[in-house]
């Protein structure tokens, strides 16, 4: 809290000083009025934040406090959808500070998102000076909390409902990049990325013929370094880059001694109920990884343009992997009932990946131009574990040791070309070819069971045909479709023999309205025997954005989406061989609206109103409803202030799982800032 | 008559370039049908001056581009015909042209750059979508050509991808309508060599990775379709009904598409048809497979992804 108010104080202050308090440079010229009120936090970023080279500081802040009334329902399932909470908040923030010397900067832009122990924070930074630098740094700060009981209900049989795969962690993500500028055409460049996680959750510890639920903690961080330099000259651009990465990761699964944990299978077995009385297992995972990445483009001639890319990576990994437990736990191989378990693992795995791409635009003719392009993706992953398994059972220990190696390979390329002409000036028509082909395979050895060795190829034609019309300024229509035959594919749902069609119309019916239509349809179809795979996605929308008199009064955005999902494939359930088929329906309708009121003025400000929301209900395998209705009054107090008051709801259902739903409301009142 | 009106501009332009305080110095001779931008200037002073605010700027002022002082007609052509005639006629403009001869105007500064180097995978270039669809060329600021705040972002890309808009209003989404993230956190609208335009992690690992690091492996044991088809495989990642963004509602579901117990030898020339075979998805254990296989993402020590 204390840090929050630290922060509060030295991001409003500045705010809040009259402009004279500063210490303006006496060349500067003088203030400009400031930006007018009346943005809602989610409106149309302003053309211009600041007038440059007029005041140090424009911009805006919004803090506030927010009160949530009690969840109805679960809790656990707010968090893991909304998550919000009350308390004090710094809402957003979006400020230039302008030097008008330009000594250490032109300019500082930053921008910040809802600060205040929230789950996602978020805030960036810009800051460039002409023909010196241009340097960038985003953090954000992401909760991830899930625990929905119908995501893992092992229990449900007995009446019990009980999460044995959930998480409370956060991720930390920091972006900082240093472009340079010496010069024109050459611009080198630096960066470093970090992405760190950690929390607790729970988990399984899963032995044969049962699975204890047991807590566990994540800590997990990458650090991505990388640098190189761009060329960009008239008639081409190279870039070249260098970077690497490390990487560690410290889970670990725990239950302290002194309890006993029975599991999730009570029945005896062999005469014989299995517990765990003490676990402790701990992954140490080391990571590195070196890139290299190669890019340019050229304008050969007045007709030709050529693309390419060169990239290549190499992360690997080495593992070591200790685990300790006891109770009575069963080894079903043996039929062995053992007392407790040593198990260390020693692993390791690198994953070479290449991929690289060409291409060319030709313009032969006039109203003709040919775009053909190749590319490939190629990743090689090999891994090994020396593992040795210790058990003890009456006081006899037996040691086991295994090595086990594994590859995994995956080749894909395309090869495309595509014809567009030029019909009109308002009509463009294109046609065009891919074949995709690749072969994938995986392997683990020594065999054991079923598991073993696969492999597949895919092969794919595909034709393709668009059209473009834009017969006036008014009236735009885009339509595109793929036609796909395939011989082969690497999963039973892959893409095989589908079509896919995307259309779009959009209308300026009058100066104040505009009309926009979408349509997609992905229609795909596996008949292999033992597939047999039917999938059927489609989603119309429709969208308008009515401004009468230029907004004078206000304006209303809104749309509505249908989409409908089907899905059936065949399998055999596993228990007696039987043939089946998983069905997977999907019928929704979603809608969003905001209309933004212009009150009448009051002493010269206008306040405003914003309400509206967006509804989700959906009905087929799992019926769902989400309701999130807002409003929000701006009230303008002077020139620089205002006041606003945001009421949002949300509210969940479940047709199936009834014990997920909730029903909240949140409000929210404070103050923006304007300089 | 024509001279007589062209000559006027001229001198007007001249009488306000003198008092201009920090005028970009006009060259010494233009080109034929070229006027220079102080004469735009004169009729379009509000856009000379956002302009003159825009990164775009450096049109203006550097040589590097070989349009100094003539920036405007970089773009809109030569003007000479417009300062005797002014008409929408007799001027270029760029944004009634059709797309691809839009681009080829941007493209003749911007194609050798690296942000283009995917270009020709890109949707928006196939489908006739012209950069000025999204970049205001005239724009106030340092960061005016496009929209840089996550919510703007957002509502720019909705405007056309409406019903992927309507796929963020399902209960399990990423934080985009919260404004956390913006499309192009995960997209590069410019274009790119993974599927949908996918941004990269490193060189050329999946975009997701940028903040799903510890999904990266390389594993031990790796679970194929994360590698050979992506996070797609098995999520939605605009949003979903379903938990954790998964494509089927149920967890065993999803797993069965793929693991549907057929026989050994392999029937369908796909991956990953035989397990799970002894499973009896009678009993409440297994209806969630990844209560057990806990590592679905890549097991580091265990084939069968359980720890």
């Amino acid at each position: 809290m204390s840090r929050l108010l630290l922060a509060f104080v030295l991001i409003v202050v500045p705010f809040i000083v009259p402009m004279n308090a500063q210490t303006p440079d006496p060349q500067a010229p003088p203030p400009p009025n400031p930006p007018a009120e009346g943005a809602t936090p989610a409106a149309p970023e302003p053309a211009s934040p600041v007038p440059s080279g007029e005041s140090w500081l424009t911009g805006s802040i919004d803090v506030g406090y927010r009160w949530r009334t009690d969840v109805g329902g679960s809790l656990d399932t707010y968090r893991s959808i909304v998550n919000l909470g009350s308390g004090p908040k710094l809402l957003g923030a979006d400020f230039t500070l302008t030097d008008p010397k330009h000594r250490a900067f032109d300019q500082i832009r930053v921008r910040a998102n809802s600060w205040g122990d929230e789950p996602y924070q978020t805030i960036h930074v810009d800051a460039k000076k002409s023909k010196l630098y241009d340097f960038s740094a985003d953090y954000r700060d992401m909760a991830f909390f899930d625990f929905l009981p119908s995501y893992a209900d092992p229990l449900m049989g007995r009446g019990i409902v009980l999460n044995e795969q959930s998480f409370d962690t956060r991720r930390r993500l920091g972006n900082f990049q240093l472009d340079l500028l010496p010069g024109n055409w050459f611009i080198p460049y630096f960066a470093y990325d970090r992405d760190s996680g950690s929390g607790t959750g729970a988990t399984t510890f899963v032995s044969d013929s049962n699975e204890f639920p047991v807590p566990n903690t994540l800590r997990d961080q990458t650090s991505l370094y990388r640098g190189g330099v761009r060329f960009e000259l008239r008639r081409f651009h190279a870039t070249l880059e260098q970077g690497g990465t490390t990487f560690k990761d410290d889970q670990s699964v725990f239950q302290n001694p002194g309890s006993t944990n029975f599991g999730n299978v009570a029945t005896p077995i062999f005469g014989q109920t299995t517990d765990l009385t003490n676990l402790l297992a701990a992954y140490g995972v080391r990571g590195t990884s070196i890139y290299s990445k190669a890019l340019f483009t050229a304008e050969a001639t007045s007709w030709l343009d050529l693309y390419g890319q060169f990239l290549y990576s190499q992360p690997d990994t080495n593992v070591y992997y200790r685990q300790t437990d006891a109770g009575n736990l069963l080894l079903q191989s043996q039929l062995l009932f053992y007392s407790s378990q040593q198990y260390l693992v020693s692993a390791a795995a690198k994953l070479p990946h290449t991929s690289g791409s060409l291409g060319a635009e030709i313009r032969p003719l006039r109203r003709v131009r040919i775009v053909q392009s190749w590319l490939t993706d190629r990743l090689h992953n090999t891994g090994s574990a020396a593992s040795t398994q210790t058990l003890t059972s009456s006081g006899i220990s037996q040691q086991t040791a295994a090595l086990l190696a594994s590859s995994l390979v995956t080749n894909y390329s395309q090869e495309e070309i595509d014809l567009f002409y030029d019909a009109t000036s308002k009509l463009t028509l294109r046609g065009g070819y891919r074949y995709v082909w690749g072969d994938a395979r995986d392997a683990v050895l020594p065999r054991e069971g079923l598991m073993s060795a696969d492999q597949a190829k895919l092969r794919r034609n595909v034709g393709i045909g668009g059209v473009t019309y834009h017969p006036t300024q008014k009236i735009t229509v885009r339509t595109d479709a793929e036609v796909a035959s395939s011989g082969g594919a690497y999963f039973r749902t892959s893409l095989y023999n589908y079509q896919k069609v995307h259309a779009q119309a959009r209308y300026q019916a009058l100066t104040s309205l505009s009309l926009t239509a979408d349509f997609t349809l992905l229609d795909n179809n596996n008949p292999v025997p033992d597939v047999n795979y039917d999938f059927r996605s489609q989603q119309e929308s429709l969208s308008l954005f009515w401004s009468p008199l230029g907004g004078k009064f206000g304006d209303f955005q809104g749309s509505y989406t249908r989409s409908t999902l089907h899905s059936d494939i065949g399998y055999l359930v596993p228990q007696t061989l039987t043939p089946q088929t998983s069905l997977y329906r999907d019928d929704a309708h979603t809608a969003t609206a905001l209309f933004n009121v212009k009150l009448p003025q009051v002493q010269g400000l206008a306040p405003k109103l914003s309400a509206g929301g967006s509804f989700f209900i959906s009905s087929g395998t799992r019926a769902t409803s989400y309701y999130q209705p807002l409003a929000t009054l701006w009230l303008p107090v002077g020139k620089k202030l205002s006041l606003f008051a945001d009421w949002r709801y949300y509210g969940y259902g479940e047709a199936f799982y009834l014990y997920e739903g909730f029903r909240t409301n949140l409000v929210t009142t404070g103050l923006r800032f304007t300089r | 008559m024509r001279s007589i009106k062209r000559a006027v501009l001229v001198l007007i332009a001249a009488g306000l370039t003198t008092r201009a305080q920090t005028p970009a110095a006009p060259p010494a001779a233009l080109p034929a049908g070229y006027v220079g931008s102080e004469t735009c200037k004169i009729c379009h002073e509000d856009i000379y001056n956002d302009f003159g605010k825009s990164p775009h700027e450096a049109v203006e002022t550097s040589a590097k581009r070989g349009w100094e002082g003539r920036a405007c007609e970089s773009c809109h052509g030569p003007a000479e015909k417009h300062t005797e005639s002014p008409s929408a006629a007799t001027i270029r403009n760029p944004s009634k042209l059709a797309a691809a001869a839009a681009d080829k105007i941007c493209l003749t500064c911007h194609l050798n750059q690296p942000t283009h180097v995917g270009r020709l995978e890109s949707s928006h270039a196939k489908d006739q979508v012209a950069c000025v669809s999204c970049h205001k060329v005239h724009a106030n600021g340092p960061n005016g050509l496009v929209l840089r705040k996550p919510a703007a972002i957002n509502e720019q890309c909705a405007s056309c991808h409406t019903n992927v808009w309507a796929e963020f209003q399902r209960p399990n989404h990423h934080k985009l309508p919260e404004g956390a993230m913006s499309c192009v956190d995960c997209h590069n609208p410019h274009g790119s060599i993974r599927p949908a335009m996918a941004q990269s992690f490193a060189a050329n690992e999946p975009g997701c990775l940028n903040c799903h690091g510890d999904k990266r492996g390389p594993f031990t044991f790796e679970h194929e379709p994360v590698r050979f088809e992506g996070c797609v495989a098995c999520h939605e990642p605009h949003g979903s009904a379903n938990p954790r963004m998964l494509v089927r509602a149920d967890v065993r579901l999803l797993c069965l598409e793929c693991h549907a117990s057929l026989p050994t030898v392999n029937t369908t020339g796909t991956i990953g048809v035989v397990p799970p075979a002894f499973h009896d998805l009678r009993s409440p254990r297994f209806q969630n497979c990844t209560v057990c296989h806990q590592k679905i993402h890549g097991s580091y020590v265990d084939r069968n992804l359980l720890r």
